[in-house]
């Protein structure tokens, strides 16, 4: 089901939109420097943007989350966070990073403080604004077919919004007066707009069989070229919207019987993730390290990838580490 | 038991995970002692009374410091178990090969008396447990009386031990020197007669154990089927979650927690670093 938009209803559409939670969306902060920031002035509004440096992971792991109020005697009492939240402007790859959060943390063992922050959150996609970095084309990641509530593909002067979802199917109830069936000339539009997009990712990483080459390639030198220049910051795990291991910790009041568990986003190239009792460490050198992100990015089981290509990892590495370049590296020689 | 590992008796006092608390051998427990942190750790004992376990726990850090400190009655939290645990079904009309190296002793047991409360099920059991000496073996009263007596019960038990220098180990080699050597587990392996048909060989121990047990065990000419071990690696959430034990290359990423903890060595010939 598809409606139109024309821009000049925007702000009407979100001050609807803002009946549903707290409205965050993509909100500049330096020059190249967007975040999805709580809407408090329209004009601050900027669904035309390359990408967030963190990505919308943050809403649903938090990068520090308090899980449970314990006590020594009586245990555990978990914190929920069910507050309303819509999240405006979340571009094709993220939604397909959130859909792969979901496979995680939404699996056997429903993870509750996510669940609820996934089952509190609207999310409204928009096209995204490729730059040189993008490669979700190669990673079959530039279309969202499923994880949101309303899809917005910008066409010239107005939105053609897809509906997602029941809740999605809701606003738009609410947008009656603002909201106008498609015609024949916003589907011609559509369709060269979307051609356009999708031109501009000329980025491409060659996927295929990619899990074998990069078994095969474990001695190969760019590892270890990389790994001299890698600081080992942990940079790429922030950014990447698919990255999500945490860390737990408890913390005591000084009264010595009440507390906090809390968790908080961790890295797989900082040295102490793989590291055991006794001081054994399963990824002991920043080599060993590396390779497992690469690994793990191009696998999230037999049938996916574990990456959208947004190209945050690359943008953001302060080592300058080029991850299609590696990948095509370790492919090409 | 030694000087650093204690076995802990647990009974659940919410009445109702006592109905729904089942384990099986292999599977682990996450342990939180409130305001320290949280520690997978195995089950040690087969389940016989509902609501009742046993843990050894061998202190290594802060949250195994904090339940060795705990004193008679106070309370423990735990969620679990997690982890596959070892096919006990799969490997029923089998003989069983059980090697253990120090602490990995701890979730053999639970598949030793699993095996012997359901005797009938399975062929002979053999256990090679490799000890440094003789004051840090586990169970040590259990186990030595399967040591002298474990025949009528269909029990081989073996005993390697590090420390050559061990009086009572020695004492042990005199008594049986076919059963008790000095030297690693692996030397158990080099001196009995052990034939892979209809067996399957399961092994825990510690890390750089695993890679010798098992070249012993494929000259012997077991498949990479019919052996299967139990690893460990960091762990957080012990479901999935936390990505602190996923190990492998991307042809075959393993989450230790929950595709594991207990592996064939055929998973660990795909998986890269598993092993
Ligand atoms: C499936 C499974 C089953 C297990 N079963 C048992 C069992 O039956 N019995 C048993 O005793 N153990 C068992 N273990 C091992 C046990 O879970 C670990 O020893 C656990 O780490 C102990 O927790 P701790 O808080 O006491 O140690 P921690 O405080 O976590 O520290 C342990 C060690 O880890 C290192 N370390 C941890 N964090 C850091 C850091 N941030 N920086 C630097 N170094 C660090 C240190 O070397 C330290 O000595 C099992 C483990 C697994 C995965
Ligand atoms: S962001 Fe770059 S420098 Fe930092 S850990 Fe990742 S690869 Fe290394
Ligand atoms: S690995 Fe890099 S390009 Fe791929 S999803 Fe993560 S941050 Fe984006
Ligand atoms: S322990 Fe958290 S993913 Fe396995």
């Amino acid at each position: 089901m598809y409606k139109k938009l024309f821009k000049k209803h925007l702000e009407n559409f979100i001050s609807i939109l803002s009946k549903f939670g707290v409205v965050y969306a993509p909100v500049k902060k330096a020059s190249k420097l967007y975040d999805f920031t709580e809407l408090t002035d329209f004009k601050e509004l900027q669904l035309k943007y390359t990408r967030t440096m963190i990505p919308p992971k943050k809403f649903f792991l938090k990068p520090k989350e308090p899980l449970y109020l314990l006590n020594k005697d009586k245990g555990f009492k978990e914190i929920v966070d069910d507050s309303k939240t819509v999240l405006l402007g979340v571009h094709s790859c993220d939604i397909n990073a959130i859909n792969l959060l979901d496979r995680v943390y939404l699996n056997q063992f429903p993870d509750l403080f996510y669940k609820t922050r996934r089952d509190n959150t609207i999310i409204i996609g928009v096209s995204c604004e490729p730059d040189e970095n993008c490669f979700c084309t190669s990673t079959g990641s530039s279309h969202a077919l499923r994880g949101f509530d309303l899809f917005m593909h910008e066409v010239d002067d107005r939105y053609i919004i897809r509906v997602g979802s029941l809740k999605g199917f809701q606003i738009i109830s609410e947008c009656k007066n603002i909201l106008a069936d498609t015609s024949l000339p916003d589907i011609k539009e559509f369709k060269r707009v979307e051609a356009e997009r999708i031109k501009r990712i000329s980025l491409n990483l060659n996927v295929n069989g990619i899990q074998d080459i990069l078994d095969l390639s474990h001695d190969h030198s760019a590892w270890q070229e990389n790994a001299d220049i890698c600081f080992g910051c942990g940079t790429c795990n922030l950014v990447c919207p698919t990255c999500r291991c945490y860390d737990v910790v408890d913390y005591l009041k000084l009264d010595l019987k009440n507390g906090l568990r809390a968790r908080r986003w961790d890295s797989c190239m900082l040295r102490q993730h793989a590291l055991v009792a006794g001081g054994l460490n399963f990824r002991p050198t920043r080599v060993e390290r590396l390779y497992n992100r690469f690994n793990c990015k191009m696998s999230f089981s037999e049938d996916s990838l574990n990456c959208v290509g947004c190209g945050r990892c690359t943008v953001y590495c302060p080592a300058d580490i080029n991850f299609v370049e590696v990948l095509n590296q370790v492919r090409e020689d | 038991m030694t000087s650093i590992e204690k076995l802990f008796y647990l009974r659940l006092v919410d009445s109702k995970a006592v109905e729904e608390f089942h384990y099986n051998p292999g599977q682990f427990l996450e342990i939180s002692v409130p305001g320290v942190g949280e520690a997978p750790i195995s089950v040690c004992n087969v389940q016989k009374t509902p609501g009742e376990l046993q843990l050894c726990i061998r202190k290594v850090g802060r949250v195994t410091n904090a339940i060795h400190r705990l004193k008679e009655k106070d309370l423990l939290w735990l969620r679990g178990p997690y982890g596959n645990g070892f096919p006990m079904g799969v490997m029923e009309n089998h003989n069983l090969l059980l090697i253990a190296g120090g602490l990995g002793i701890a979730p053999l047991r639970s598949v030793l008396q699993h095996a012997l409360l359901h005797r009938d099920k399975y062929g002979l059991i053999t256990v090679m447990y490799g000890v440094r000496c003789y004051s840090t073996m586990l169970f040590r009263e259990e186990f030595l009386k399967l040591f002298r007596e474990g025949d009528k019960l269909g029990v081989e038990f073996l005993l390697a031990y590090e420390d050559k220098s061990d009086a009572e180990c020695y004492q042990l080699a005199c008594e049986r020197s076919d059963r008790c050597m000095s030297g690693l587990v692996t030397k158990l392996i080099e001196a009995t007669p052990i034939k892979p048909d209809n067996t399957y060989a399961v092994i825990c121990g510690p890390p750089v154990m695993y890679k010798f047990v098992v070249k012993e065990l494929t000259q012997r000419h077991f498949t990479p089927a019919q052996i299967y071990m139990t690893m460990e690696r960091r762990m957080k959430c012990g479901v999935g979650k936390c990505g602190h034990c996923i190990t492998g290359s991307s042809n075959s990423i393993k989450y230790v927690c929950k595709d594991g903890p207990v592996f064939t060595y055929l998973d660990a010939l795909k998986t890269r670093g598993l092993l």
